[in-house]
């Protein structure tokens, strides 16, 4: 009967009333009597309910509680309903049956003597008073005290929908500057509504911090660099500055690669996670600068001065756990992003033999070959494991169908003589082992045949088949970490992305066009975005330059040292795909001191290594700490060291 | 006896009464009715009379729709210069029609008609009428707090001449049906004022009330609202304003804002609009008191002066681990002590300086005091005994409201268990106990110069008291439903109550008659602030509006945005009166531009008479709290701003 009075009021039904009358004992409650019960009990309860939310107001709550009805029928001289507590939310069961539908709440009965016995509860803490600003001059401090000053929703909006921030130009409730002074009277004496400029200015205190900051996190002091990643990763109010961090990111990765300071880079990927994990920070804005750096981390030639000695390879795993993460976060239908950063690692991989096949026509058959079969150990292995951190599938479809051809470079790597090379074919092998064993497995079937796998898989067949029998046996019939993690991230498989082949056709015309010298001209100011940390002279001078002839194609991403071509932002619009030109500088424009790092690289192109560290003319670079970094989990750090044997074992 | 017969019957023995033979032997043959029903014609004379109003035109049910929809139509076709004013009746007329429907037996006739028409009233009656929905029979009136308001008070619709000579004219050719007229005669007062008709926002600024509007004959008498001249302290420097004024000079237009503000602190002695000092016996100053006094003046002077471009620092308070449970707060005058009450029942006092609290020795000590020392006052207390929070316990129901005396060695506190205490911050006990409210006490406030203090309650009064009186010196009575919040004004002649009635009223001390009525709000008022100055008065609702009232005139003088989306639990004005904050459970803070709103209002009244916008531009600031209601602000005499909240947890 409450049905169409729903605006002014619903009442109980004559249902309700018959159950409460069965419940103390009386059968069978006229239509009538209920009808008349149900009405008067109806109204009663309203009038309580009515006096009640006085008590509530009062109590300045917003949401009634038993105390406010109890007080409620106090002031009506009715005694109170004992025995009744207020718990978060009142779970209502439901049940039918035999045609009715009953709403209850389900009572437990409670065991006296347990309640007894069991230790008394926690005294609840006391009530206590703290003291924080929540505004000083009319601007709110970021403080964690404080809410965030733009939600993280609101910088999500800003980025999905820029339009959105236009329409509400005067939003004087987000914390930001507030309207007064300056700006004001500047906002009134211009009558002209022009799109509101990004405020890039930092007050000074975050200009401070800004410089605590990036100096603690590629600092020497482990301690301060812990509390600057802790401090990224939990403060709040980060978003005025994520542009100038955004950048001190990918500025510091472009020159210490160049410079190969593995230890610096780690401190740059840490920064980069802490970021990442800042639960009110949306950095969707700053991929475009955060990617290339990343991607530059995980498949760059060379990341290190001693690549025989130095743990690179604990650089790639984490930098290729950031890029999943990146993925996973941020990648949306628009932005494509995984479809894009999954093309760029299957380039890496480009194979061979395959192009051979394929498009091998012409005179450029064999340089492409040779150029190809130029890609380093080093970037292989991380093309491999950005493409593992992505998951099976990405696994399956890109890496498995090249595994014959990666199985001959490490046959190859594995019988020389260079000893990094060496090294470099042994990580690969095994990463290659640990990726694709969980998938191998779920591809075939049980009898596994040694002669199978060599014919299927090449050079690693035999040991592929091992692994898999490995894994099979063992009970736990899981892969090895990074293999398990990625499951639960299972792309939504790329179906634009291009198989190798159709790439490498499609790509070849495009980059013949293209620039044939490689030139890199890196260019930053020293401090504080020279992270470098012994870097005495104020100028130095370091060029970079590669000749190529001019039909060089199908160069590889990752084959230089300063090649960063990973334009995260723009994907048709890739820019010159053999130069990149970085300038940075203070923003105030006035010259300081620059540095001016330029590799040069003779032009050869039948020399095996074209660009291999002793060839790169360059000022040493003391690594100045050990690089020990925390992998994903953020916890107590295990030095690189142990990382690597890890690798090699 | 069929209950179809009994009409026919009371009619028959009406006719018998009055001796008509002929019509009542027509009748009989008529109805046919039979000899038996007819011999025990014997009904009660009171029932004979229900049954036969029951034929009055009045009860039939379907001429209300005709009538209620007739009115429409008049207002809906009249002009559009009193349109709006006319309109105002239709929400009354509307009310009560559905209540003789309920007391004429056709339940479900007002049931019908509640939902035909009941959605077409203005929003803010919506709350009313679901109350009123509860009532859904004869009996149901008598117990129902607002049907009682509505039978028993009348409704008070102000228009203009214009339009109640149009009214007069369609009641006059409403012939067929009374039902209209009669609700008029009996149940609403048309108040007619001279001008023109007024607007739909100048009629919306003033309505809300329960009882309709104000009518301007009681906002006739004289209220003073200027300030008392300041007894002379010796300590005092140079005269803050004057500071002030020497700061200003360079910004031009600020200067002249200022001067408007100042006018009533600049010149107390030739204020006209002040009460004679003497109106209220106030208590003669102690030599404690006034060292307190010479002290605030001293901080005063080094007071930050406010306005739209330099917005004050807030400092926020969280109380941790409170939940729900912390009630009120209030921080005493010179800010070193914050109260918080509490709904278990006890009071608790924190220290803000790192001054701990002291407590007093005990008598047998005391007596070992020399009284003529200097320090005496610093001798008594205990040494020892010393804390950052003291808790006080008495009270037997949540504690509503907590109030520190001007003079920072009392506090006052009221509570659900309808008593008021007083609580000696020396040796930290209760000192009084003041009965006299029947039910649960809302609020409780100082007088600005101490000893008196006033109360208010469920129990629909406000009350006066003196300390040194058990019982209550005034009591004001007059509000129709709850008085939810008082506040005294800064010359103590004063009290304004806020009430779920919906209107503010301001009584006199003296007298203890009502001096204003105001209306304007449209919900529970639930705290009230008096400008610096003493002629405006602050109020906010429990909808999260905010209204600011000219006490000169007893009409609203700016209704601001009502950007709070949760009741409005705390108002303060800046030291200098130039900025009004505001405190919401909706966990911000909100800073409006208190100079600009009096400007406007003063401007305005050159003109036109009281036309209300709604701009944006009186927002200065909003902060936002996490999670943290504001239960109370507080602008220190530097015009640093306090608040108190309770955090209540993440999200």
């Amino acid at each position: 009967m409450g049905d169409s009075e729903f605006v002014y009021g619903s009442s109980l039904s004559l249902d309700s009333m018959k159950v409460i009358a069965e419940s103390i004992g009386i059968g069978a409650l006229g239509d009538d009597a209920a009808k008349e019960l149900a009405d008067d009990v109806t109204f009663r309860l309203k009038v309580i309910v009515q006096d009640s939310m006085k008590f509530m107001h009062h109590s300045k709550r917003q949401k009634l509680s038993i105390t406010d009805i109890d007080n409620a029928l106090k002031i009506k001289n009715i005694e109170c309903q004992y025995g009744f507590i207020q718990p978060d939310s009142l779970p209502f069961r439901f049940a039918s049956g035999g045609g009715r539908e009953l709403h209850f709440i389900e009572e437990k009965e409670v065991d006296l003597s347990e309640i007894l016995s069991a230790p008394p509860p926690k005294i609840p803490l006391d009530v206590s008073v703290r003291a924080h600003w929540l505004s000083v001059d009319g601007v709110q401090p970021t403080v964690p005290e404080n809410p965030p000053p733009l939600s993280k929703e609101a910088q999500k909006l800003e980025s999905v929908d820029p339009i959105s921030k236009l329409s509400k130009p005067t939003n004087k409730d987000a914390a930001g500057k507030p309207m007064c002074g300056k700006a004001a009277r500047l906002k009134a004496s211009e009558s002209v509504h022009v799109k509101q400029l990004a405020t890039h200015e930092l007050s000074v205190e975050q200009q401070l911090y800004y410089k605590e900051i990036t100096e603690a996190c590629v600092g020497s002091d482990e301690g301060r660099r812990a509390e600057a990643l802790q401090s990224l990763s939990c403060d709040p109010g980060l978003h005025e500055m994520l542009p100038r961090m955004c950048t001190f990111i990918s500025e510091g990765v472009k020159v210490n690669v160049v410079q190969n300071n593995l230890a610096l880079l780690i401190y740059l990927m840490r920064m980069v996670k802490a970021l990442l994990d800042n639960q009110s920070l949306y950095l969707e804005k700053y991929l475009h600068e955060l990617i290339p750096s990343v991607s530059t981390c995980i498949v760059s030639r060379q990341l290190c001065l001693r690549p025989e000695m130095d743990n690179h390879w604990a650089l790639r795993d984490f930098a290729a756990r950031l890029m999943a993460q990146i993925c996973k976060t941020f990648n949306t239908s628009t932005n494509n992003l995984q479809t894009r950063v999954t093309r760029l690692f299957a380039k890496a991989l480009q194979c061979p033999s395959q192009t051979n096949n394929e498009s091998g026509v012409g005179p450029s058959m064999v340089t492409t070959m040779k150029e190809s079969e130029k890609t380093p150990l080093a970037s292989l292995y991380g093309a491999v494991q950005g493409l593992a951190e992505l998951g099976p599938e990405v696994v399956k479809v890109f890496i498995l169908p090249r595994v014959r051809w990666l199985g001959e470079r490490v046959e190859g790597a594995l019988s020389g003589l260079g000893g990094a090379d060496r090294l470099a074919a042994g990580n690969l092998k095994h990463q290659l082992l640990k990726v694709l064993a969980p998938v191998v497995r779920q591809l075939r079937q049980p009898p596994d045949l040694s002669d199978d796998y060599k014919r299927d898989y090449g050079y690693l067949g035999p040991s592929l088949h091992q692994a898999v029998a490995k894994i099979r046996s063992s009970p736990s019939a899981g892969g090895s970490g990074g293999a398990v993690a990625v499951v639960t991230c299972t792309p939504p498989l790329v179906p634009s992305a291009p198989s190798p082949q159709q790439s490498h056709i499609t790509h070849t015309p495009k980059t013949v066009e293209t620039v044939a010298s490689r030139n890199v001209v890196i260019s930053a100011s020293p401090a504080p975005q020279s992270p470098a940390p012994s870097t005495p002279p104020p100028q130095k001078f370091v060029i970079v330059s590669q000749q190529k002839p001019p039909q060089v194609i199908n160069t590889q991403p990752a084959s230089g040292a300063g090649h960063i071509m990973v334009h995260s932002s723009q994907p048709t619009l890739v820019r010159s795909q053999n130069s990149v030109v970085v300038t940075s500088g203070p923003a105030s424009g006035a010259a300081p001191p620059q540095k001016v790092v330029v590799v040069g690289v003779q032009p050869s192109h039948h020399q095996a290594s074209i660009s291999a560290p002793g060839q790169v003319s360059q000022a040493p670079v003391s690594v100045v700490a050990k690089p020990v970094f925390a992998r994903g989990s953020g916890g107590p750090q295990a030095p690189p060291e142990l990382d690597d044997l890890s690798h090699l074992a | 006896m069929g209950d179809k017969n009994t009409p026919l019957l009371a009619v028959l023995q009406l006719l018998r009464k009055y001796n008509l033979k002929g019509t009542e032997d027509i009748l009989r043959k008529e109805a046919s009715l039979g000899d038996v029903e007819y011999e025990n014609l014997d009904l009660p004379e009171v029932e004979l009379a229900s049954i036969l109003t029951a034929h009055h035109t009045e009860s039939d049910p379907y001429s209300y729709e005709f009538a209620y929809d007739t009115l429409k139509k008049f207002v809906e076709n009249s002009l559009d210069i009193n349109k709006h004013e006319l309109s105002t009746l239709l929400y009354p007329v509307f009310v009560h029609m559905y209540l003789l429907l309920i007391i004429y037996d056709h339940n479900e006739h007002a049931v019908n008609f509640l939902e035909k028409f009941g959605t077409e009233q203005e929003d803010y009656c919506q709350e009313d009428l679901k109350r009123l929905s509860i009532v859904k029979h004869k009996d149901q009136i008598k117990g129902n707090e607002l049907a009682e308001i509505y039978s028993t008070n009348k409704f008070v619709v102000q228009l203009s001449r214009d339009a109640s000579s149009q009214l007069k004219r369609f009641l006059h050719e409403q012939k067929s049906s009374t039902v209209i007229i009669n609700i008029i005669n009996n149940h609403i007062q048309v108040e007619v004022h001279d001008g023109p008709g007024r607007t739909q926002a100048q009629v919306r600024a003033t309505t809300g009330g329960i009882l309709g509007e104000a009518t301007r004959n009681e906002n006739r008498t004289k209220v003073y609202y200027g300030l008392l001249k300041e007894p002379d302290i010796q300590v005092l420097p140079a005269p803050v304003e004057d500071e002030e004024e020497v700061e200003e000079t360079p910004d031009k237009p600020k200067k002249k804002k200022a001067k408007k503000d100042n006018i009533f602190m600049k010149k107390p002695k030739s204020d006209p609009n002040a009460p004679p000092n003497d109106r209220i016996p106030l208590p003669e100053l102690k030599e404690t008191d006034k060292i307190e006094k010479g002290k605030a003046l001293r901080e005063a002077s080094k007071r930050i002066q406010l306005g739209p471009e330099s917005l004050p620092s807030i400092c926020f308070y969280t109380l941790l681990n409170s939940g729900h449970t912390a009630v009120c707060t209030d921080i005493c005058d010179d800010s070193t002590l914050l109260a918080v009450g509490f709904s278990n029942s006890h009071i608790k006092v924190w220290t803000l300086t790192p001054v701990k609290l002291r407590g007093m020795k005990s008598a047998e000590k005391l007596q070992d005091i020399d009284r003529e020392a200097g320090d005496v006052l610093v001798r008594m207390m205990e040494e020892k005994d010393r804390d950052t929070c003291r808790t006080l316990y008495g009270h037997s129901g949540s504690v509503y409201k907590v109030a520190f005396d001007p003079f920072k060695t009392l506090l006052l506190s009221c509570s659900e268990d309808s008593t008021v205490r007083l609580w000696s911050l020396q040796c930290w006990t209760c000192l009084v106990v003041y009965r006299g409210h029947v039910w649960p006490v809302w609020d409780v406030r100082w007088s600005p110069h101490g000893h008196y203090f006033v109360s208010a309650g469920h129990d629909r009064t406000a009350r006066l008291w003196a300390t040194d009186h058990h019982q209550p010196l005034r009591i004001f009575s007059g509000h129709l439903s709850d008085v939810d919040c008082v506040q005294f004004h800064p010359n103590s002649n004063y009290v304004a109550t806020g009430s779920s009635d919906r209107t503010v009223r301001l009584w006199d001390c003296l007298t203890g008659t009502q001096v204003r009525i105001m209306t304007g709000h449209k919900s529970t008022i639930f705290t009230l602030a008096f400008s610096v100055c003493g002629r405006w008065l602050a109020s906010g609702g429990s909808a999260g509006e905010l209204l600011v009232f000219d006490i000169s005139t007893g009409s609203p003088s700016a209704l601001l945005p009502p950007l709070h989306t949760a009741p409005i639990h705390a108002l303060a004005f800046s030291r200098d009166g130039t900025v009004l904050s505001s405190g919401s459970l909706d966990c911000t803070i909100k800073l409006w531009d208190f100079a600009a709103i009096t400007e406007e209002a003063n401007g305005e009244e050159a003109g036109a008479n009281n036309s209300i916008q709604k701009e944006e531009k009186f927002l200065l600031r909003s902060f936002a709290t996490k999670n943290s209601p504001i239960k109370g602000l507080h602008f220190t005499r530097r015009n640093l701003l306090l608040a108190v909240g309770s955090y209540e947890g993440s999200a």
